[in-house]
Parts: structure tokens; C-alpha cells; sequence
């Protein structure tokens, strides 16, 4: 035998005689469960493999005693930390040990969330109906009438019904082994320690999500002798929480979990991230000569479903593309629901200081609501191109140097095609500041709609339609940059 | 061990028996009656046993809760001792060249995290990080990895916990209210030494708050990781690049300190798309010595952070402290921008970092000599590279998307530091979501040195 440490060593550094006892109460069914463990594990030839997670309550130091890896959790979050075990080795048998309280009130939420998932890990419920450490409190499982540290009269139903857990988990679809045990007589002690080692056996073959739900004696919070604790488990326990198997693997079930293999091969990984990004050929001959200087603020604004983010998008993969810095910052959440959208863009020769435009260079505006919002605010000398189709011919935007109406949603109609109205946008900067050559942002067009590449000529057709409309641009004053 | 052969017999040394007698009952021959006399060793009343009539049944064994109490004695020799496990080190794969990538600063620190060997993420989704989770989903099982979407955040941060106690590297994403659930498990990950990489993208609060851009959770990361007397590096991000590079050094640092490392993002940086180039090697990690990793090696080992004796918890945490001190002396960074003659020193991290500096921009040409000082871990806070500049500092302004937590940890900094007093310390402050302008910082550079002047 060789599953317990011989010389308990964590046990107060194995004083006394604690090298060779457990910190147990005398009676504590505690211990018949860790043996059962200890002996499962032996019978299955997995103590290497083994990983004993501890949890908060009386069992926190199951460290102490099994001679397997072990890991101790946080309180009730023990088949989450068993998870982590398991996904990261699948070859470890991860065994989650949880008292009451650990697993059937603070643990709910991963317990359950663990039953779901059904990963080939295996659970080990001691329920004796009390918290033990923290000296004898109400658990979820303690009965009606049953009298506690924190129900000084007796559980009534103002704290509501005992839990059912086994029942509970075993109704969670998915492959699952869920049997209730019991160790008050020696019949009942050779079914839980076979229920104890088919749960382990079955992760082993890492066929389903075991639960064994152990109905054990706690004496002293019971103020009982062990003995009559047993019998207390047997008349008060078992009618509330009848013992047997509550689920179990059927014919049809399915065949044992597949797991991946980790890869960490340089072309793979590329590859998953969209392969490596070749050096570009460049367009541009140097920054380009807007009259914006070197730190160019775009602001792109409409309503969700404009396509400005896009808009914004192609224009800063563009501008790095031509190895310029460049940010893009979206507006999201409402506006994705149909409110204003808009983004900065900022491209530099350099490097972008302050991503933010809000004093933008070139303001795009494709509804009346973002040009009344943010024409006013563009810096001195900006270009201000607003889609015509939708939007009013604005009064006067006072700094503006050239406010340029260009027909977006119209043109984009005759191309056949309403939502390259964006495209036919990201044209007008270009026609009416220069900013990029339209290669380059040709470029931009094809590796977007490289997976539709149909889509790329009506595309292209935009884009010309937008330069072409706004290339005649109006004189103006001089601009000076946003500071 | 309750296997044995027919004709064994149990036996037990009344010392480690604690008189509970549930094996009193289940022996058919009436060999186990209660006991009558107190052992001395113990003050506990054993059994007594008599074996004439034994059959060898085993049911005493089965009945009795203690590992060494009645058992066969199966005469196996003890086990040998495990043969201590080595440190199986990871490797640098090269990765091909290329161009710039266009990248999401949430999307630029998952594939930092995919290039540092990072196959397992657990998280919850939360608005403004979970760009960056959706990565990981698509990408993940393509490469034998595994993403998980925890029942909540406390799930998540416990599944690192059990992931890096194995000892291979695992992170989340995460922002504001997120990140508060995680902290009770990030007090766990510190006390039981587990790595693992935390990417948070702060976002306003109090409460719910809103999803706009804050540096709210600085307080937390730098002071309040949970309970106890705990630390973290806190690398603090300013561009998409930085979002990668960060996340690739996380983990080497994680696994370096056998610590969790906090990355502080804002809500902008995780949404901003720019620059990107990939460094020139991924990372196969290799398997700590330390691990649980349930295979023969590793049997040993224990991940806890209980300590039951006082004596042995405060040896544990000098030892922590020993490894804080490790980190402030080591992991120290900031980057500094026209600091070399600046009186006016701004401090800022993160995107308002990157205002400031666009505000320095604008103080130059105004014949100012602003510099920018930008932490970029927040924790250790940098002073070391502060300190020289602090020389020909006549201000200090801090920026920043909070209601001063970075300037209380530079304030924490320059006292245990001893530095700086007499220099006045001014700051540029937003809330809520709101990002300090450029044109509100050049005004609060102005303020600040108009104060100098009337002093």
C-alpha cells in the first residue's frame, strides 16, 4: 500500500504522533472516504497520474495525507481548479474533494458548471448535513428540525429545504456517473468504496464526469458518539437523501474524450493568425503633403451601419501599410444599435501621440446628426466631406476651410450596391486632400475582400466615384494643425 | 490496503487509534470490543482487540477512518522517494519576418499571449475585453489549446489557478467589475506561488459605471490584489505593440517570479487598431519542477497557499516579501519621452500617456520644456528612473483617467523613495469614461507652471 504518505509530514511538521494520524475527529467519516480514495487509486495503478484537489472545510488538508500531486483550492472553487488540472494534462486523474458547504452553497456556480462541461474529472461529496470547521453552522444539507450552531432551533423553512445535489447534477445532460453512498454499516462501506473506484475508473478511461456523493458522519458537530452518528445517518440522512446510482452510462454512450495535442509550430501558429504579413510595396512618396502636417486627425461619424468603422479601418491599414504610424478608435456599444457611430483615426509619419481626433483634420460625415455634433468642433483649415444624398447643405462650419457635399449614398445606388456609400466616402478623402494615392487604398480594398473577391470590383468602382467627386476642391484658408 | 490475503490478520498500535469504535460492531467474531483504559500517548480510550477468532474478513479495516489505524500489514517495503523533479526549460522557436500587422490592441495582446506558448484560456465575457477572448476561441483549438468560458470570473480565475499550478501558462482577459471577481482567486494565485497572466481592460465604474475608458482599477492592481500581503507586476501598455509585447514578458515573468502579472490596459487601448510587428520567436514552454502536473515527477509537489502554523505563514510571507523585493529591484520600467531638459515633467500611462505626449507636442512649440515620464509597469513603480530627473524638475503633473490613483502611487513612490519633496505635484484628472484631452493637458501644463511662477 503505498497511496497515504508513510510519515504525514505537512501535519504540523509530524509532531508528535500527527506523522501518523490524521487531524480528524475520532469517528469523522473523513478518513474511511480518503481511504477509499487511496485504495481506487492503487486499484487503478494512477498514483503517479493523481491529483488530489483540497478544498476549504475539514478536508483542506487531504494534502496531508495522499501521497498523489496535490493542488488546494479556494472555497467551493475546487472543480474549477480541477479543470485547470485537467485541460492542462488530460493524462492526470484529477479527483475534486468538496465537503457540503464547499460544494452545495459558495461552489454552486462551478459544481454545476463542471456537471455541464462533463469533462472526464471526478468529484467526491461529503455530506454530513453540517459545517465541521467552522464548527458546526447550517450547511445546505442540513435537515429539517436538525439543530446547528446558526439554526439554534432547528432548520425551518424559512431556510429553506436541504439540497439534493446527486439528484440535481444527475439531471445536467451530458455523460455522468452520479451515485449517493454511505458508510454507517459495512454493506454500505464496500458499495461506496466500489462507487468511489468505478468514478475514478471512469475517468481513467476518460469517459464521463463522475460524482460520488458520500453521506458521512460528523460526531462531534453532531453531539453524538461516532457509533450513533452512524445510526443518526442512516434514520435521519438517508430518507431525505435516498443512496443509489442517480445516473450512469448508458449503451449508447459515447466513445472516450479526444484530446488535442498542443502546437507550437511557428507556420501553424502564423497560419491561425492569418498567415505572415508580407512587407508591402509602397505608393506613396514620403508622408503625404496634405496641408495637416505630419499627425493627421480623421474623424469618420454616422449612423450604425454607415460603414464608418470600416471606412476607418481601411484607411489606417492603408496609411501602415505605406509604413506610417496610424491608430483607429471606435465609438461601440449603443451606437452599434443604431445611434452615431464614429471613429478616430490618426496617422502620423512617425509616430501617433494622442490617438484621439477630436479636433479632426478631415471630418466624414454620413448623416445630419454627426455633422451638427462634430462640425463644429474640426480643427481650423479642415475638410469637411458630408454625404449629400441624406444630408442638408450645412449653413456655415465656422473653422472649416472646405466643406465638400459629396453624393455617397446616391452614387452608391447607381453602382448598384447601398453599402459602399463608405468606399465611395473613403474616395473623397482622397480626391479632396491628397492623402493617399488610390492604389493604395486599392490595395486595402482587395485584402479586406479577399474572401469576396466578387464584391471587389463595385468596390473599386466606389472608390473612383469618390476621388471623382470630390476632386475639385474648393480653395481655402490655411489650416493649422489640432494642438 | 484492505486487500490482503485470507490468513492475515489486522493489526493496530493502540496509539494511533482513537477509540471511535465504528469497527466494533462489524466483527462477526466478536474479536473488537471497546476499549477500557485511556493511552497514555494519546488520552483516548483504543479498542481492544482479541484475534484468536479472526477470519481475516477485512470489514475492521474498512470500518476504521484512520490511513495507519487498524490495517493489514501488507509487509511492502515503503515506497522510494521520488527522484526530485528538474526544471524541463522551454525553448525559442523562430518565427519568419514580415511587414506590420493592423491589430486591435485586445487582438495584439492575445496573439502576445499565443506567442509566448499561452494554449489555455479561461474567462467570462465583459465588455471592453472580450475582442480579445474571441481571438483565443477562433484561434485556440485549431491549435490544441483550450478556451473555456468559466460560469464567471471566480470560475476563471480559478481554472489558471489549477492550469498554472500544473505549471503551463494560462491567462484571461477581463475588465473593471470582472476583475474585482477575480481578486479573491488572485490572492490564492500570489500565496501559492502560480503563475499566470491577467489582462485587464480597465473600464469606468463605480459599480457598473459605464464602457468607456478608465485607469479605475490601478488602486487594485497596485494595492489591492486580494487579500493579504499581496504584490503583482503591473505592466502598463500605451500602444497595440506594447499590448504584445507586454503579454509575451507577463509570462516569462509570471514563470520567472512563480507569480501572477497583472497587465493594465484601458478600454481605448483594447479597442484601438495600429502597428503591430511580431517579435522574432515564439516560446514552447517548458514544465517547472514545481508543477502539479499529476505525472510521476511531479508527485511530490503541492500547490497551497494555507499554512496552518503562524510561525510557518509569517516564514512564508518574509519569503514573499524576499520576492517583492526581487521584483523592485529588478522589474523597475518606464519609458521617458524629452525628458532630458524638461521642467515640466508629465506622468501618465496608458492612452492618456499618449495625450500627454501629444500635449508636449504643443508645450515645445510654445517654448515649454515638457517631458513625458510613462510608467510602464505601475508596479514596481518606477523611481529609480524618476529619480535623476527630478533634478531640474520645477513641476510634476500627473495625468491620468482616474481620480488619482497613479498619482497616489507616484506620491507612495517618491516618500519610500525619499525623493522629490518640495517639488509641487499637479495633475490632469478625468472620469467616468472621459479621457483628459490634449488641449486640457496643454492647459494644465500652463496652470502648473504659472503656480511655479507666483510661488
Amino acid at each position: 500500500m503505498t497511496t497515504f504518505y508513510r510519515r504525514f509530514e505537512r501535519h504540523d511538521h509530524a509532531a508528535g504522533l500527527k506523522g501518523e494520524t490524521t487531524h480528524y475527529c475520532p469517528g469523522c467519516g473523513h478518513g474511511l472516504i480518503h481511504k477509499m480514495i487511496a485504495d481506487a487509486v492503487e486499484a487503478l495503478g494512477v498514483q503517479d497520474r493523481t491529483i488530489a484537489i483540497s478544498p476549504v472545510g475539514c478536508g483542506v488538508f487531504l494534502h496531508y495525507y495522499l501521497d498523489v500531486g496535490n493542488s488546494q483550492a479556494s472555497h467551493g472553487r475546487a472543480p474549477a481548479v480541477a479543470i485547470g488540472h485537467k485541460l492542462a494534462n488530460p493524462d492526470a486523474v484529477v479527483v475534486s474533494y468538496q465537503g457540503d458547504g464547499d460544494l452545495a452553497s459558495i461552489g454552486l456556480a462551478e459544481i454545476l458548471q463542471a456537471a455541464q462541461l462533463a469533462l472526464p474529472i471526478t468529484v467526491i461529496f461529503v455530506n454530513n448535513a453540517i459545517y465541521g470547521m467552522t464548527g458546526g453552522q447550517l450547511a445546505p444539507t442540513t435537515i429539517m428540525g436538525q439543530k446547528t450552531a446558526t439554526s439554534p432551533r432547528g432548520r425551518d423553512r424559512g431556510m429553506g429545504q436541504p439540497l439534493r445535489m446527486s439528484e440535481l447534477i444527475a439531471q445536467i445532460d451530458g455523460q455522468a456517473f452520479v451515485e449517493r453512498v454511505a458508510l454507517f454499516d459495512a454493506r454500505q462501506r464496500k458499495r461506496a468504496a466500489r462507487a468511489v473506484e468505478k468514478a475514478l475508473r471512469l475517468q481513467v478511461e476518460g469517459r464521463a464526469f463522475s460524482f460520488v456523493e458520500v453521506l458521512a458522519e460528523c460526531p462531534t458537530h453532531l453531539g453524538l458518539t461516532p457509533v450513533e452518528a452512524e445510526r443518526w445517518v442512516k434514520e435521519q440522512m438517508v430518507p431525505v437523501f435516498p443512496l443509489g446510482v442517480k445516473k450512469d452510462l448508458g449503451a449508447d454512450a459515447a466513445p472516450p474524450f479526444e484530446w488535442p495535442t498542443p502546437s507550437f509550430d511557428p507556420g501553424r501558429v502564423l497560419a491561425a493568425l492569418g498567415g505572415p504579413a508580407a512587407a508591402p510595396e509602397r505608393f506613396c512618396d514620403g508622408f503625404p503633403r496634405t496641408a495637416f502636417g505630419d499627425d493627421v486627425g480623421l474623424k469618420l461619424a454616422g449612423a450604425g451601419g454607415d460603414g464608418a468603422q470600416t471606412a476607418a479601418l481601411l484607411l489606417t491599414k492603408a496609411a501602415i501599410q505605406e509604413g506610417f504610424d496610424a491608430t483607429h478608435i471606435p465609438s461601440y456599444g449603443p451606437e452599434s444599435r443604431g445611434g452615431t457611430s464614429y471613429a478616430d483615426v490618426r496617422i502620423a509619419a512617425e509616430e501617433v501621440l494622442s490617438p484621439a481626433a477630436p479636433h479632426p483634420h478631415v471630418l466624414v460625415a454620413f448623416n445630419a446628426p454627426s455633422l451638427a455634433r462634430f462640425g463644429p468642433e474640426v480643427a481650423p483649415g479642415a475638410t469637411v466631406i458630408y454625404d449629400s444624398t441624406v444630408v442638408p447643405a450645412p449653413a456655415s462650419l465656422g473653422p472649416a476651410a472646405a466643406v465638400i457635399g459629396v453624393p455617397c449614398t446616391a452614387i452608391a445606388r447607381e453602382l448598384g450596391q447601398p453599402m459602399v456609400k463608405n468606399v465611395v466616402a473613403v474616395g473623397a478623402v482622397l480626391g479632396a486632400t491628397g492623402l493617399f494615392p488610390a492604389a493604395t487604398l486599392q490595395r486595402a480594398l482587395r485584402q479586406a475582400l479577399h474572401a469576396r473577391p466578387a464584391l471587389l470590383p463595385v468596390n473599386e468602382a466606389a472608390l473612383a466615384r469618390g476621388i471623382e467627386a470630390a476632386g475639385r476642391r474648393p480653395a481655402g484658408g490655411t489650416p493649422t494643425p489640432d494642438r | 490496503m484492505t486487500r490482503a490475503a485470507a490468513s492475515a490478520r489486522p493489526a493496530l498500535r493502540p496509539e494511533l487509534c482513537k477509540g471511535c469504535n465504528r469497527c466494533v460492531d462489524t466483527c462477526a467474531q466478536g474479536c473488537i470490543s471497546p476499549g477500557g483504559e485511556v493511552d497514555p500517548l494519546t488520552g483516548l480510550v483504543p479498542i481492544d482487540l482479541s484475534l484468536d477468532a479472526c477470519t481475516g474478513c477485512g470489514l475492521c479495516v474498512e470500518a476504521c477512518p484512520e490511513p495507519w489505524g487498524l490495517r493489514f500489514d501488507d509487509g511492502a517495503p515503503p515506497p522510494a522517494a521520488a527522484a526530485a523533479p528538474r526544471d524541463l526549460p522551454g525553448e525559442q522557436l523562430p518565427l519568419p519576418g514580415g511587414g506590420a500587422l493592423v491589430l486591435k490592441g485586445a487582438h495584439a495582446s492575445a496573439i502576445g499571449a499565443l506567442l509566448a506558448g499561452c494554449r489555455h484560456f479561461f474567462g467570462y465575457p465583459i465588455t471592453p475585453s472580450t475582442e480579445g477572448a474571441e481571438l483565443m476561441a477562433r484561434v485556440l483549438p485549431g491549435l490544441g489549446g483550450h478556451f473555456v468560458q468559466a460560469v464567471s470570473e471566480v470560475a476563471a480565475v480559478n481554472m489558471i489557478y489549477g492550469c498554472g499550478g500544473a505549471g503551463l501558462p494560462a491567462m484571461t482577459f477581463t475588465s473593471s467589475p470582472g476583475f474585482s471577481l477575480m481578486l479573491e482567486g488572485i490572492s490564492y494565485l500570489i500565496g501559492a506561488e502560480v503563475p499566470g497572466v491577467f489582462v485587464d481592460v480597465m473600464r469606468a465604474g463605480p459599480g457598473l459605471g459605464n464602457i468607456g475608458p478608465e485607469q479605475s482599477d490601478i488602486k487594485l492592481l497596485c494595492r489591492g490584489l486580494g487579500h493579504g500581503n499581496t504584490r503583482a507586476i503591473v505592466l502598463a501598455p500605451a500602444t497595440p505593440q506594447e499590448m504584445l509585447d507586454f503579454t509575451l514578458l507577463a509570462f516569462r515573468l509570471a514563470f520567472a517570479y512563480r507569480s501572477p502579472v497583472m497587465i493594465a490596459a484601458d478600454g481605448y487601448l483594447g479597442q484601438m487598431t495600429g502597428r503591430v510587428h511580431l517579435p522574432g520567436a515564439l516560446v514552447r514552454p517548458g514544465l517547472p519542477a514545481w508543477a502539479v502536473h499529476g505525472d510521476a515527477a511531479h508527485r511530490p509537489n503541492l500547490i497551497s497557499s494555507i499554512h496552518l502554523a503562524e510561525v510557518d505563514l509569517e516564514a512564508h510571507n518574509e519569503r514573499l516579501q524576499a520576492k517583492y523585493a526581487r521584483m523592485i529591484d529588478a522589474e523597475q520600467r518606464a519609458d521617458l519621452y524629452r525628458c532630458e531638459d524638461a521642467e515640466l515633467l508629465l506622468v501618465a500611462a496608458n492612452t492618456p500617456a499618449r495625450m500627454a505626449k501629444g500635449a508636449i507636442r504643443a508645450l515645445r512649440d510654445e517654448g515649454i520644456a515638457a517631458g513625458l515620464f510613462r510608467p510602464q509597469t505601475l508596479w514596481p513603480f518606477p523611481v529609480r528612473a524618476l529619480r535623476p530627473l527630478l533634478e531640474r524638475t520645477a513641476a510634476l503633473l500627473v495625468v491620468e483617467a482616474s481620480d488619482g490613483q497613479l498619482e497616489d502611487e507616484l506620491r507612495l513612490a517618491l516618500s519610500h523613495a525619499g525623493a522629490g519633496a518640495g517639488i509641487p505635484i499637479h495633475h490632469v484628472r478625468r472620469m467616468g469614461g472621459v479621457l483628459p484631452s490634449q488641449r486640457e493637458i496643454v492647459a494644465g501644463a500652463r496652470a502648473a507652471l504659472a503656480g511655479r511662477a507666483r510661488a
